[in-house]
C-alpha cells in the first residue's frame, strides 16, 4: 500500500516500529464516517469522573483541555506539553509555585444559546467540580497535593448535599485561593510547592473547562449527557446506550482556534459490545476503521506485525512489567532481604525471553529502571548487565553462594491466571531454574490477584509470596515519573497500598524532592534518572520490560498518529480514503 | 478348561464344545469390532504415556524445557510440526509431543485412580444403603441427592480458591462428585439380590450380614462394577480436563491436556497454531470415546441379557407404537 516510512522506522528501537497509513502524495480529505469498534461504551461524558485511557480518546474529540499533545508519530513529541486553549505552555514563575495561562481567543462553548468564548472562569469551574459531592474525580488527590486552597474547598464541598442546587450554591458561592481569574482571557494557578508534572495533570480530562450550563445538572446524569456542551471538534449526535454513540460536528468549533486537532472526518460512530476477535476481523476486512477499547489478540498482533502490516503501530503508553521481591517475610531465613540474592535474582532473569515471549522487539524492550519507556527519567542504563539481556545464571549463582544460599532457594509466586501472564510466569520460573532458582508457580484468579493477594500487606508479611509479576502504566503520559515513584517506590511509616514490601531509600527520596521542583525539563529528566539508580542499587524490584501496545487500524484510515493520552490514533487527525 | 476344549472343536466339526463364561465372555467382546478398535486405541494410549520418558529421550525434549532459538519464532509464535518438532510447539516454545505423553500420565492416572476410588465409595454405600434398609438407606439415600444436587463447577471454584489446586485437590473433587451414580445401581440391585433364595439359603447357615454383602451379593454385582468403573474413567478424564482448563486443575508448568487447550485458547493463539487445539483436543476427544465405546462393550460382553432385552424392549415399543396409530 503506497510508499510508507516503513524503511526509516525499522532501525528505531524505541518507539514506533512500524507506521505507515500516510501517504504525503495526497491530499488530506475531509469527510466520511469514522466507524470504531469497542466493548464497553464511552462509560463517561463528564470530564470529573473518568478514569481509562480509553476515554480520553472521546474527550479529545469532544472537549478542548489548557494543556493536550499533539498526535505524533515521534515518542518525543507525543508526550510533550502542547498549548490546546493555552496560547502557549508557560514557564512557571516565582520558584515553580505560579503558572499563568493565557486563553486562545476563538475556542468557544457550543453553548445552547450559540457559540460562547471559554474564560478563565469556565476553566476555574472545571476545577471546582472535580471534588462535587455526587462524583468526584478520581485524580483529586494529585491536584489537592498541589493546588492552594483546593483541599480546604473540597472539605467545605464534602459537606454539601449531593444535589444539584445545593452543589451550584456551594461552586457558585465559594472560590479556590489558589486559581485566580483576573480577566477573561488570564487563569493564574498557585501551587503549594513546585512540581514540574503539574502541567502534565492539566491535559487530564479531569482539569477541563467547564460552562456554566452544566451545573443545572448531576455530574455524568442523563440531562448532563442529554445536554453535552462541547468544545472540540466534535459534539453528541446520537446515543443509544450500551451500542451505538454518534459523534458529528461541533458548529461552534473553529479549526483556526485549535493547533492540534484538524478534524477532518465528519462524522464518527462507536459501536460497543464486541469481542476482540470478531472487531478485529472486521477492521482487517475494513469493515470498521479503528478499536476502542479492545487490544489486538496478540497472537494476532504477532502474526501483523511479523508479516510487516504497515497498518500496525506500536505506542509507548509507559506500561511496564517488573517483578517485585518480598523483603519483609521471614521466608527461607528472610532470604530476599539480603541485597545479595535480590542481586542474584536481577542477575539470573532472562528479560529477552520475557519480550520474545510478549511478541518480540515491536512489543517490549528490556527495561533496567523504574521509569519505562515514554515517562521522563526513563534512560539506558544497567546496574546488572547480562549479555543481550538474557540473564547470567552463573553469575547469580555465585551471588547465591556467596548469600549462603549454594543449593539455590525455592520460592512462592502466585501469578495471575488470565491473558499472557500464565506465559510470563512460566518464562521467568524457566529463567530463574538456570541459576538455582525453584520458583514454584499458583495460578490465583485475576479478580483477587490485586485486590485480594498483592495489596494485602499480611499476606507479604505472612509470606505468601515471595516474588511476584506486577505492571504499572502511569496516570499521565509524559512527566510521569513522580506518580511512578512515589505510590511504589516511597514509604512514611504508613503502609501503601502499592508499595508492596514498604521500600524506602532515603537518597532515592532526596533527589526525587529536587526532580519534581525544578523548573528546567532537561535537569528534571536526568535528576528522576539519578532517583531511578538510586532505586535500583537496592533492587527492590526486577524491572522486565517496557511495553508498547499495539494498534492497529483499517485500510481507509489515514494519517494515523498517535495520541498518547489515549493510547490509540487520534480520532481528530485521521482521515479516510475509501 | 477352556484352552483344552479348542482342539477338541477344531479336530470333530460336529462336537459339541462347551465353554465357559468366561470364553464366552470374550469371544462376544471379540465379536465386536468398534470395542475392539476402542481397546486398541487405549492401549497404545496406555504405552504412549507409558513411554512418556522413552519419547523424551528420543526427542531430547523435557515436557518443561523451553526451546526458545528453535522452538519459537523471534516474535514468539510456536512453531508447527516439523522434523524435529513432531507435533509442533506451545506459545512457550517446548514440546508438544512430549507434553501430550507427560499429559496422558496426567490424564489416565486422575481418570482411573478417581473412578477406582469413586467406585469403592460407591459400593460401599449402595451396599450398606441397600442390604440395612430401613433408616441407614434413608440417610444414605438422601446424601447421594444432596451430592448430585450440588452445583459442581460452582463448589469446585470454591474449594480451589481455599486450597490452591492440585493433583490431590482434583482427584478429591472428582471422587467426591462421581460416587453418586455407581452407589444409586449398586443399591437398586442389592435390593433385588437380598431377597433371592441364596441370600436366604446363606442367612439360614447362619451367615452374618457382612459375610453375605461381600460373599453372596457382591459376586453378582461384578457386571454393573466393571462397565460404571469403565464408564466413569472417561467421565473423570474430561473433568480433569476442564477443571485445568479453566485453572483449576494441575499446576503449571506440569502437562495436562486441559491446560494445553487453556493455554492455546489464551491470548488466541489459536489463531495462529492450530496444532495447539487440534491434537490434545482430537486425542481428548478419542480417549473419552474409547473408554465409552469400550465400557458400552464391555457390557453387552458381559450381559448379553442386556442388549437383548434392549432390543426386545425397543422392537416391543415399536410395536406397540404401530398397534396404537392403527387403532386410531
Amino acid at each position: 500500500m503506497k510508499q510508507g516510512l516503513v524503511a526509516a522506522s525499522i532501525a528505531l528501537a524505541s518507539v514506533v516500529v512500524t507506521y505507515s497509513g500516510t501517504s504525503s502524495a495526497e491530499e488530506p480529505q475531509k469527510g466520511g464516517t469514522l466507524r470504531i469498534l469497542g466493548n464497553a461504551e464511552v462509560d463517561r461524558f463528564d470530564t470529573v469522573p473518568p478514569a481509562t485511557a480509553d476515554v480520553t480518546n472521546f474527550h479529545r474529540a469532544t472537549v478542548r483541555q489548557l494543556i493536550s499533545f499533539a498526535a505524533s508519530i515521534d515518542a518525543a513529541e507525543q508526550v510533550k506539553p502542547a498549548g490546546d486553549l493555552a496560547e502557549a505552555v508557560p514557564v512557571p514563575t516565582d520558584n515553580g509555585l505560579t503558572y499563568t495561562f493565557k486563553l486562545r481567543q476563538g475556542a468557544d462553548w457550543n453553548a445552547p444559546g450559540g457559540a460562547r468564548q471559554i474564560t478563565s472562569e469556565d476553566l476555574e469551574r472545571g476545577f471546582k467540580r472535580m471534588c462535587n459531592p455526587a462524583i468526584a474525580s478520581p485524580h483529586i488527590t494529585y491536584f489537592e497535593d498541589l493546588v492552594v486552597g483546593l483541599s480546604e474547598y473540597c472539605a467545605g464541598f464534602a459537606k454539601v448535599e449531593p444535589k444539584v442546587e445545593a452543589m451550584k450554591a456551594y461552586v457558585e458561592g465559594n472560590d479556590i485561593s489558589g486559581i485566580e481569574t483576573p480577566s477573561p482571557d488570564t487563569v493564574v494557578f498557585k501551587l503549594k510547592h513546585a512540581a514540574n508534572d503539574f502541567l502534565y495533570m492539566l491535559s487530564l480530562p479531569t482539569a477541563a473547562p467547564a460552562p456554566i450550563e452544566v451545573l443545572a445538572y448531576l455530574p455524568d446524569s442523563p440531562e448532563y449527557r442529554s445536554n453535552f456542551i462541547a468544545s472540540g471538534p466534535y459534539t453528541v449526535e446520537s446515543y443509544v446506550p450500551d451500542s451505538l454513540l454518534k459523534l458529528s460536528r461541533n458548529p461552534s468549533w473553529k479549526p483556526e482556534s485549535d493547533p492540534l486537532r484538524k478534524a477532518y472526518v465528519d462524522e464518527i460512530e462507536l459501536v460497543s459490545g464486541m469481542q476482540a476477535d470478531a472487531a478485529m476481523q472486521q477492521v482487517e476486512a475494513g469493515d470498521a476503521d479503528m478499536l476502542y477499547d479492545l487490544l489486538v489478540p496478540p497472537a494476532t498482533a504477532q502474526r501483523l506485525v511479523a508479516a510487516g502490516d504497515e497498518k500496525t503501530v506500536a505506542i509507548a503508553t509507559g506500561r511496564s512489567r517488573f517483578v517485585w521481591m518480598n523483603t519483609v517475610s521471614g521466608n527461607n531465613g528472610g532470604a530476599l532481604k539480603n541485597l545479595k540474592i535480590r542481586q542474584a535474582l536481577s542477575y539470573a532473569m532472562d528479560k529477552a525471553a520475557i519480550v520474545q515471549q510478549l511478541g518480540g522487539p515491536a512489543f517490549a524492550k528490556p527495561l533496567n529502571g523504574i521509569f519505562p519507556l515514554g515517562v521522563v527519567g526513563n534512560h539506558d542504563f544497567d546496574l546488572y548487565p547480562t549479555t543481550d539481556a538474557k540473564g547470567d545464571p552463573e553469575k547469580a549463582k555465585a551471588l547465591l553462594a556467596e548469600a549462603g544460599y549454594p543449593d539455590g532457594l525455592k520460592l512462592k509466586m502466585p501469578f495471575r491466571n488470565s491473558g499472557s501472564d500464565p506465559a510470563l510466569a512460566q518464562t521467568i520460573q524457566a529463567s530463574l531454574k538456570k541459576a538455582g532458582f525453584d520458583v514454584e508457580l499458583t495460578p490465583v484468579p485475576p479478580a483477587d490477584f490485586y485486590s485480594r493477594l498483592i495489596t494485602n500487606f499480611e499476606n507479604a508479611q505472612n509470606g505468601v509470596w515471595d516474588i511476584v509479576a506486577a505492571g504499572w502504566t502511569p496516570d499521565w503520559p509524559g512527566g510521569a515519573a513522580r506518580s511512578i515513584f512515589q505510590p511504589q517506590y516511597t514509604y512514611n511509616g504508613t503502609h501503601g497500598t502499592f508499595n508492596f514490601s514498604d521500600f524506602n531509600s532515603q537518597r532515592a527520596n532526596a533527589i526525587a524532592d529536587k526532580a519534581s521542583v525544578t523548573t528546567d525539563p532537561d535537569e528534571a529528566a536526568k535528576l528522576w534518572g539519578e532517583v531511578d539508580e538510586a532505586v535500583m542499587a537496592d533492587a527492590p524490584t526486577v524491572p522486565l520490560v517496557s511495553v508498547n501496545t499495539i494498534v492497529y487500524h483499517g485500510e481507509a484510515v489515514q494519517n494515523f498518529l498517535p495520541y498518547a493520552a489515549g493510547g490509540q490514533g487520534d480520532w481528530t487527525n485521521v482521515w479516510l480514503s475509501r | 478348561m477352556s484352552q483344552s476344549s479348542s482342539p477338541d472343536a477344531a479336530a470333530s466339526p460336529a462336537a459339541i464344545v462347551q465353554r465357559g463364561s468366561f470364553e464366552l465372555t470374550l469371544r462376544r467382546f471379540a465379536a465386536d469390532k468398534a470395542g475392539m478398535l476402542a481397546l486398541g486405541f487405549i492401549v497404545l494410549l496406555v504405552a504412549f504415556a507409558l513411554g512418556a520418558g522413552l519419547i523424551e529421550t528420543w526427542t531430547g525434549h523435557s515436557p518443561v524445557d523451553q526451546f526458545r532459538d528453535t522452538g519459537l519464532t523471534p516474535t514468539g509464535l510456536p512453531v508447527g510440526p516439523g522434523a524435529e518438532f513432531l507435533f509442533g510447539t506451545d506459545q512457550l516454545g517446548r514440546d508438544v509431543l512430549v507434553r501430550l505423553a507427560y499429559g496422558a500420565r496426567t490424564s489416565l492416572v486422575i481418570g482411573l485412580v478417581a473412578s477406582l476410588c469413586a467406585s469403592c465409595i460407591g459400593i460401599t454405600i449402595g451396599l450398606i444403603a441397600g442390604y440395612v434398609g430401613g433408616w441407614t438407606d434413608v440417610i444414605l439415600g438422601r446424601a447421594m441427592d444432596l451430592v448430585m444436587s450440588i452445583p459442581v463447577l460452582l463448589c469446585t471454584l470454591a474449594l480451589v480458591s481455599v486450597f490452591g489446586p492440585s493433583i490431590m485437590l482434583s482427584v478429591a473433587v472428582i471422587v467426591f462428585f462421581s460416587w453418586t451414580t455407581i452407589g444409586r445401581v449398586i443399591r437398586g440391585q442389592v435390593l433385588s439380590l437380598r431377597e433371592r433364595e441364596f441370600v436366604q439359603a446363606s442367612r439360614s447357615l447362619g451367615a452374618g450380614p457382612l459375610s453375605i454383602m461381600v460373599v453372596d451379593i457382591l459376586p453378582n454385582l461384578t457386571v454393573p462394577i466393571i462397565v460404571y468403573t469403565t464408564m466413569m474413567i472417561p467421565a473423570g478424564i474430561v473433568f480433569e480436563a476442564t477443571l485445568s482448563f479453566l485453572g483449576l486443575g494441575i499446576v503449571p508448568p506440569a502437562p495436562s491436556w486441559g491446560g494445553m487447550l487453556a493455554e492455546a485458547a489464551a491470548n488466541s493463539i489459536y489463531l495462529v497454531a492450530w496444532w495447539l487445539i487440534l491434537i490434545p483436543g482430537s486425542v481428548l476427544l478419542f480417549t473419552t470415546l474409547a473408554f465409552n465405546i469400550l465400557g458400552d462393550a464391555l457390557r453387552d460382553a458381559l450381559d448379553p441379557a442386556s442388549r437383548r432385552r434392549s432390543r426386545h424392549n425397543k422392537s416391543k415399543g415399536r410395536q406397540r407404537k404401530r398397534g396404537k396409530e392403527g387403532r386410531s
